[in-house]
């Protein structure tokens, strides 16, 4: 996992919310002040992934807490680097942080203190995002799904989602998000896939599907797809390319490995809320 | 005084450049496009303003001598130019547009085409051309010069007013698409009509440019098609792929030229043929942009300008020909699209605006009056008028276009959002569940015989939460499934497969079946350990939830389907019974015999639901039997013991398969009967017709696909 840098999966999650937020390459380009020659290197992970200031513009043309786009990038990013040159004693802390081996849940608890004593200038995101476990329940988890073609993967989330949402058919559903899925590719990489679609008025609803075989796709970082995370909602707008994002920064945190020998829908409900305790 | 010729031309490109931004900025007050700024700035600078108020200053400053220097670089940026128009004409617009854009793009051509031949026919070759000029591409010429719609003008006209959206806009960009193409062939025509010295010669460059254009479609297209995935995938746009591209350009400009079509074609015609998918197109045109349309385009405008002698229009009835070629134009492009649009079905307010945006000329006039007028086709004078007729037809679009279609008429005419065409499901489509591996291969033998290679056959197998991991190495179709799908395999059929943990199988199995839009549901039978009755537990639970046909097999030893038994009683379950028996029969010529039992003045009826099924010829190839016995399910089973492949009964009370008291004494049908059996069972028809609402339908992108394909 180590070598694949961090740029593909980086560059992949900004493609999909800018596509989902009906942003063309140039527009947003224009807006950033850059090359959309830059950017599309960047979204095909050929350039390094954009500089702090960089993506906090593009998190403020889509709409979306900078920090999450950040939090996709995961692993010790350049922006932490940079912190940590910038003023070593972070360094002593985060080695105590280590000593005591926090678990993601005890970090939010750490992340509350850090609100409440050094709250953030520029408001980090005004409402917390919202967590994906909530958007799930036991029957919208199908585990192990073992077939041949992502088409046919597809059809199996779109029942699920159809059946949560009243007056949503399945196969529209399913050629929706096979239309999506033509107009950009939904994998964010690390073996994540997230397709995502949109029916007016529909309560937002999240579908997950565990691949019993790893379904090779053309990923952004050559992973074959093991997870499956669907989203419909039935508005535009922040909340749902906060969602998008919040999944590829999931995915980023290795969500495909921590969830894939779970055994019961519940126990990956609950170990998602685990992972996903810091947000 | 101009000892160095570099200077000069760089103080011509300041003042040009310099001109067009100021004139521009004046321009974008009045809610113009950018061209027309270019195209005034041209004339001003020209013998129409600045040489009529101060000849010193104008050939101080655009000296004849260095004119061809100007004139070179005007056509290199005219070359660059027709290669990005090219670039961004998306085939997608030219094909499934249905028929209205077709009439309207066509009534658009020829309607003015017919009023400026007509219109030169009549009184302008005689009164403003020389008689040099041949007579038959004089005509040609200026029909095409009226028929002009400049595509990129109106896709900007579009963007700028938020209308590439709407019904209008996209008919609007569709009909402009399809007139630029026409046009430009029309034109490369004329020109080699007038390049060529005799007939032969012009028919000789017509089929050169012909076999030109099939050499790029065919030839070309395809390598670019590939170049345009590498620069997709990783490598990105590099400067060699750049220069690569470049000079493919500059070579194809130099074969039409040679061809004796003009260079600008050749440029044209090879950004049109660049894969508009990927980004190769979109890259190219980012880098070349704005080369070609700052610093070259302006340089052509100017030098239109030049050539624009508004002072040769010195008389009443030179200014009333150029009334007239204005109004002739306009009557002709507005009328013929408009009254097409209003005739395919539009109202006439958007009919009206569609018209107005067809009659944009643009700077796409210009380039072909250019061109006539270095071809010598049309005189100075002639030239004036039309670069007039040009920039009054573009000028008065914005204004016209406000007027006829407010914004207010435009919230109403947003597109209606059409919904996705729903996926035509691939014939008949049958998801087989399989719990165990028994009943695998009988299932594939009924698949065999049910479906042809098209339909779709699913194979569904849910694995109990309590059951180990499986592997990852394992490949899909091991386990349960395998002997099915190895039996499929053998028998040449493609059989997807499916499997994951369930929980609930009867919701699981009925979900999956309305996602794959399945026609039949079948499901295999294993001989319940515990339970007394087949038709319980899951199966029962399927039957109830299923909203289409549900199938039980059970299968003993079923290999091939030759002999079919339908015991027939009328009911809606025995229909559906019947329906799968036709399919049997039409599939793989399968005997089918219906045996009804029933007292005799009923047996009628029976008979003509039978020849409802079976219409015609196939009535006669099923065997119909008829008896009479106190218990119907008896006469089934005996009747079953004389040899059949195959049972397909109802699920009827008649057959002793339904209602709440299963148990041993019922399905003795399923016991006792000696070969394989199916059970089916057809869901209550839904009363309720469900609201056709498309609530998946009304998304953007859905708004974006059906605008742009």
């Amino acid at each position: 996992m180590g070598k694949v840098p961090q740029g593909m999966h980086m560059g992949a999650t900004l493609r999909l919310l800018r596509v989902d937020a009906g942003l063309s390459l140039r527009d947003l380009a224009r807006r950033i002040g850059v090359s959309s020659a830059y950017l599309s290197r960047v979204e095909n992970g050929l350039d390094a992934p954009p500089t702090q200031e960089r993506l906090s513009a593009i998190a403020r043309e889509l709409d979306v807490p900078a920090a999450l786009l950040m939090d996709v990038a995961n692993k010790v990013s350049p922006y932490v680097t940079g912190y940590l040159e910038e003023v070593p004693a972070a360094g002593t802390l985060l080695l105590d942080i280590a000593r005591r081996r926090l678990t993601a849940a005890q970090l939010a608890r750490v992340r509350t203190f850090l609100d409440a004593e050094f709250p953030v200038r520029e408001a980090r995101g005004d409402e917390p995002v919202p967590a994906l476990s909530s958007l799930l329940s036991p029957e919208r988890v199908v585990l192990q799904l073992g077939c041949e073609s992502w088409e046919d993967a597809l059809d199996v989330v779109a029942g699920r989602l159809a059946a949560a949402c009243p007056g949503v058919d399945s196969a529209r559903l399913a050629a929706h998000l096979r239309q999506r899925e033509e107009e950009s590719a939904s994998a964010v990489g690390n073996g994540v896939a997230t397709p995502h679609g949109y029916s007016a008025g529909a309560a937002p609803a999240a579908v997950l599907v565990t691949l019993a075989q790893p379904l090779s796709r053309d990923t952004p970082d050559g992973q074959p797809l093991r997870l499956v995370v669907a989203l419909l909602d039935g508005l535009h707008g922040r909340a749902r390319l906060v969602r998008l994002a919040h999944v590829a920064r999931l995915a980023g945190r290795g969500m495909a490995d921590w969830l894939m020998d779970a055994r019961q829908p519940a126990e990956v409900i609950e170990r998602l809320a685990e992972l996903e305790a810091l947000r | 005084m101009h000892s160095n010729a570099l200077a000069l031309l760089i103080v011509q490109l300041i003042v040009i450049i310099g001109l067009s931004r100021l004139i521009g900025r004046g321009a974008r007050w009045l809610g113009q496009p950018l061209v027309i700024a270019e195209v005034v700035a041209g004339i001003v600078l020209g013998p129409s303003l600045l040489g009529w108020v101060s000849p010193d200053a104008m050939n101080w400053l655009f000296p004849t001598d260095s004119l061809p220097v100007l004139k070179m670089l005007s056509q290199v940026g005219l070359v660059l130019f027709m290669f990005l128009i090219g670039l961004e004409l998306d085939p997608k617009l030219l094909k499934g547009r249905g028929h209205a854009s077709v009439a309207i793009s066509h009534s658009s051509i020829i309607v003015p085409f017919a009023l400026g031949a007509g219109a030169a026919a009549l009184w302008l070759y005689k009164d403003w051309s020389s008689p040099t000029v041949p007579f038959s591409s004089f005509l040609l010429f200026t029909g095409v010069a009226m028929s002009i719609t400049a595509f990129p003008v109106l896709a900007r006209i579009l963007t700028e007013r938020g209308l590439m959206q709407s019904k209008v806009g996209t008919i609007a960009i569709a009909c402009a698409a399809v007139d630029d193409v026409t046009a430009w062939c029309l034109l490369a025509f004329v020109v080699s009509l007038v390049r060529a010295s005799d007939l032969t010669h012009a028919a000789l460059t017509t089929v050169f440019a012909l076999l030109y254009i099939a050499f790029m479609l065919m030839l070309v297209r395809p390598f670019l098609a590939r170049l345009g995935a590498r620069v997709a995938s990783r490598e990105g746009l590099t400067q060699n792929i750049v220069a690569g591209t470049l000079l493919l350009l500059l070579g194809s400009a130099f074969v039409t030229e040679l061809i004796g079509i003009h260079a600008l074609f050749g440029a044209f015609l090879f950004g049109a043929v660049i894969p508009k998918e990927g980004g190769l197109a979109a890259a190219l045109l980012e880098k070349l942009e704005d080369v070609a349309v700052v610093l070259l385009l302006p340089v052509f405008f100017a030098f239109s300008g030049l050539r624009t002698q508004v002072g040769l229009l010195d008389s009443t009835e030179a200014w009333v020909t150029c009334g007239a070629i204005i109004v002739l134009a306009c009557l002709g492009k507005f009328g013929g699209s408009a009254v097409a649009a209003r005739l395919t079905g539009l109202r006439w307010r958007e009919a009206g605006a569609v018209g107005i945006l067809m009659n944009t000329r643009g700077l796409m006039e210009l380039i072909v009056l250019n061109l006539g007028l270095d071809l010598g086709v049309i005189s100075p004078t002639l030239f004036t008028m039309m670069v007039l007729m040009a920039l009054v037809t573009t000028f008065i679009t914005t204004p016209l276009l406000r007027w006829m279609y407010s914004p207010e008429e435009l919230a109403r005419d947003r597109v209606s959002l059409a919904p996705p065409a729903a996926t035509e499901a691939p014939g008949f489509t049958v998801l087989m569940c399989v719990s165990h591996e028994q009943v695998g291969a009988g299932m594939a033998a009924l698949a065999k015989a049910l479906a042809s290679p098209q339909d779709g056959l699913y194979a569904l197998h849910l694995l109990s939460p309590e059951r180990p991991l499986r592997t990852r190495q394992e490949p899909a179709g091991d386990g349960a499934l395998a002997p099915l799908l190895g039996r499929a395999q053998a028998l040449g059929l493609s059989v997807r497969p499916l499997s994951f943990v369930s929980t609930e199988p009867a919701v699981d199995i009925c979900r999956t079946a309305e996602a794959k839009h399945a026609d039949l549901l079948l499901l295999g039978m294993h001989k319940p350990l515990f339970s007394q009755t087949v038709l319980g537990g899951t199966v029962h639970e399927v039957m109830q939830g299923a909203t289409g046909t549900v199938a039980v097999l059970v299968d003993r030893g079923l290999s091939e389907v030759k002999r079919v038994l339908v015991p027939f009683a009328g009911g809606r379950h025995d229909k559906a019974a019947l329906g799968l028996a036709r399919r049997l029969m039409r599939h793989s010529g399968a005997e089918v015999t219906v045996l009804h039992v029933t007292s005799a003045e009923r047996e009628g009826q029976a008979r003509a639901v039978v020849e409802e099924f079976f219409p015609g010829d196939e009535g006669s190839r099923v065997r119909f039997k008829v008896v009479r016995h106190e218990s119907p399910e008896d006469a089934a089973l005996e009747e079953a013991r004389t040899g059949y492949d195959l049972v397909v009964v109802g699920v009827g009370a008649e057959w002793g398969l339904q209602g709440r008291l299963f148990g041993l004494q019922r399905e003795r049908i399923v016991r006792d009967a000696p070969g394989s059996l199916i059970m089916v069972r057809e869901p209550e028809p839904v009363r309720e017709v469900e609201p056709a609402a498309s609530p998946v339908a009304s998304t953007r992108t859905a708004d974006i696909v059906s605008a742009g394909g």
